[in-house]
């Protein structure tokens, strides 16, 4: 086995196992320190705690980070988040992450995942008046209901495939749009919208406490100003449900129903061929992302229990919105969509509000006082970031991140500077043995591929 | 004993006659060979076996049941399993994880609601693909990602996955089709080891007819749908029809 096919880049360095062409991530367990660190992030553990680290940092980074920043640009913290707009993150990122099981493993793109959302909002809405303001009992309904509501659906769309799919599934979010704003305006309030929504105490905390209110009640004195102190009761519930919907979503791609979702997305005709029911499949993993979506719209309800709920739920537009967080935060991945949802969110709430005075100074006798307003134009604002991202990273976000983690390691590893550096000369090669079978071939790996397999 | 059992097997499309009353009797343990020209409805006779086109007219049996309407999942979970005439995979993941996607549905069935159990925690299912890997000497490339593998591996892992289903009857549709003459060599290899170590029955559609006297133990023989001859090797061999349909051709 001596002959090495040396016309592909990747067979430089230890790329000299037999016939296939190795890459990059195939060095076994052990590697550079970035590798080491990336297995490590795939342990469930790691992933639950890091979560919810990240989960109590959100509202800090969105808030007192973002305000700092802006401060220093600005003099002014008009690109900071504001308090609800963690929560309201949260939601979204929940129903995405449902989302992308469907689109990023399954690749079933759903244009109806609305109905699911505002479904549950509704739900959750009239449970609380009707039956209990509990937000545990709303959010448990909202979810509950989503998953027969799914079946139904999914049923009706999953036998068709592609843009057939995708059409059905949006005829039937458009079909409850239309009845939550015509015929059952009785249930719903039609476009005057489901106000007047309860929510009782969670635990004997009202939702708007938070943890310093709650510390001062208890004590009579103040916590120190930090950041956390200012976490909310509803916050800290969504972020136990976001950390639940992650946990899960991580169980179920590392499930062999993860696997076979990914399988069904590459070439669903072998696995009807290995004796699966690629139906029931597609089906359940619609049901899961439907309940997902549910629940995040279940806690939308309990985060807009004063504004309330409104068709807009239901409307095609949210449905597009999943696609558009799922993709621009990079779809496969738990982190894509939380990601997605984050940036998503911020834009229409935060770059919205955002007005620019131009022509100060000088400029403003010649050409008067101008204030750019991003108000109405935020989707155009979200649609640049959109097309300057997915153009350049088909991985969205996480995708881009990725890619500048590992430049910076490629940086640091290659000036040789540092333990690190040592570490990945000595780790990379202990797999010095080359296969010695692998089959009877000597041939480059690029020959012909797949369309070799004709007969000549 | 019969395994397989077609009859009057046809399947039309639009006015063009794919398979023409096909009258198939498979034995346990033997290994057939489908012949024919180009077009001669070879895949197509496969495809209706397993399911994957419905038949016009007659039927499929298979074990003593009645499988004409069932889905390729089904026929696949009573023990018939295919390897297709083009690899068919899934190119970005790894050879492991293709192998043992066909051995969670020889394993648990066709649907199972384990979706929250890590999928490395499933002993048998590893033993399966540690077996499966080892009988097409690819267990070395394990790790690797499937799009990258050279041709010949791929459809290896082709065969691979179809013997994980664990079946009785084996479909391979064209198996060495697009391969070099060391890879032709050690697929026959392969196959004989399948005849021999596990016992299976084999239904091969192959053109090269060196391969067929080596492994096949009656060949059939189709052109334009129909059977024209059914033997052993000799026997087709001497065949005037065939001659004339198929060996008299410029394949050989
Ligand atoms: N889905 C289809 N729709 C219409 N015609 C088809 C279809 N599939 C096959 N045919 C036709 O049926 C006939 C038999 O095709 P089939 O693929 O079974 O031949 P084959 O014996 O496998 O040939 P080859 O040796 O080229 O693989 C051909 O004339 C083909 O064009
Ligand atoms: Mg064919």
């Amino acid at each position: 086995m001596s002959e090495a096919p040396t016309d592909t880049a990747a067979a430089e360095g230890p790329a000299r196992t037999d016939g296939g062409t190795v890459t990059a991530s195939d060095a076994g367990g052990s590697g550079t320190a970035l590798e080491r660190l990336v297995e490590l992030s795939k342990r469930e553990s790691v992933v639950v705690i890091g979560s919810a680290i990240a989960l109590l940092a959100l509202p800090v980074l969105l808030i007192d980070v973002l305000g700092f920043v802006s401060t220093l640009l600005f003099g002014s913290t008009k690109l900071a988040g504001y308090e609800g707009l963690s929560a309201l993150v949260l939601a979204f990122a929940i129903a995405v992450i449902g989302f992308d099981i469907l689109l990023g493993y399954t690749e079933l793109l759903s244009f109806g995942h609305a109905a699911f959302f505002g479904v549950a909002a509704y739900t959750a809405g009239i449970v609380s008046t009707q039956v209990s303001a509990n937000p545990l009992v709303m959010v448990f309904i909202g979810i509950v209901v989503t998953a027969p509501l799914a079946v139904v659906i999914g049923f009706l769309s999953i036998r068709r495939s592609g843009v057939y799919f995708a059409v059905l599934t949006l005829t039937f979010g458009q079909m409850l749009y239309f009845y939550a704003l015509g015929p059952g305006a009785w249930l719903t309030g039609g476009a005057n919208g489901l106000t007047d929504l309860q929510a009782d105490p969670l635990f004997g905390f009202a939702l708007s406490d938070t943890l310093q209110d709650i510390y001062f009640d208890m004590t009579g004195s103040l916590l120190l100003d930090v950041p956390f102190a200012r976490l909310s009761v509803e916050y800290l519930l969504l972020a136990a449900f976001t950390l639940a919907a992650i946990w899960l979503a991580y169980r179920i791609i590392n499930s062999p129903y993860g696997l076979i979702l990914s399988a069904i997305g590459e070439n669903e005709q072998r696995v009807d061929f290995v004796g699966l029911d690629v139906f029931r499949y597609k089906l359940m993993a619609f049901v899961i992302s439907a309940m997902f979506a549910g629940a995040g719209g279940a806690l939308f309800a309990v985060h807009e229990r004063i504004a309330g709920i409104y068709p807009g739920t239901l409307y095609w537009i949210t449905s597009g919105d999943f696609v558009i967080m799922a993709v621009l935060g990079g779809t496969g991945s738990i982190a894509g969509p939380f990601l997605g949802a984050l940036v998503f969110e911020y834009i229409s709430n935060v770059v919205s509000s955002l007005s620019f005075v131009l022509f100060t100074g000088p400029l403003k006798g010649i050409f008067g006082e101008f204030t750019l307003n991003f108000g109405s134009i935020w989707r155009l604002v979200l649609g640049g970031v959109f097309v300057l991202v997915v153009a350049k990273f088909p991985d969205g976000i996480r995708g881009a991140i990725s890619s500048a983690v590992e430049a910076a390691d490629g940086r640091l590893t290659g000036s040789g500077g540092g333990g690190s550096a040592a570490d990945s000369e000595v780790d990379v090669d202990p797999d010095p043995e080359p296969e010695t079978d692998g089959g009877a071939t000597e041939r480059p790996a690029s020959r012909d591929e797949e369309t070799g397999g004709e007969r000549r | 004993m019969t395994l397989l059992q077609t009859e009057g097997l046809t399947k039309r499309f639009g006015g063009l006659v794919a398979v023409d009353h096909v009258d198939l009797g498979i034995e346990r343990g033997e290994t057939r060979a489908i012949i024919g020209p180009n077009g001669a409805g070879k895949s197509t006779c496969i495809n209706l076996i397993t399911g994957l086109l419905e038949p016009t007219e007659g039927t499929v049996t298979f074990d003593s049941e009645d499988i004409t309407h069932l889905e390729p999942y089904e026929t696949v979970q009573r023990g018939m399993a295919k390897s297709f005439q083009t690899a068919s995979i899934f190119p970005s993941m790894t050879v492991e994880e293709n192998v043992k996607i066909a051995a969670f549905a020889a394993e648990h069935g066709s649907f199972q609601l384990n979706f929250l159990r890590d999928r490395e925690k499933f002993p048998a299912v590893n033993a399966v693909v540690d077996e499966m890997l080892g009988a097409v000497q690819l267990s070395d490339s394990r790790d690797l990602e499937v799009g990258s593998l050279p041709y010949g591996d791929k459809r290896r892992l082709e065969i691979a996955i179809a013997l994980a289903a664990e079946p009785e009857l084996l479909l391979m549709d064209e198996p060495t089709a697009g391969m070099s003459p060391e890879e032709t060599q050690s697929t026959v290899d392969l196959v004989e080891d399948l005849q021999e170590e596990l016992g299976l029955t084999i239904v091969l559609v192959e053109h090269d007819m060196e391969i067929i006297f080596r492994v096949a133990d009656r060949i059939t023989v189709l052109n334009r749908g129909s059977v024209i001859a059914e033997g052993s090797p000799d026997e087709v061999q001497g065949d005037p029809q065939v001659q004339e349909a198929y060996l008299g051709g410029v394949e050989l």
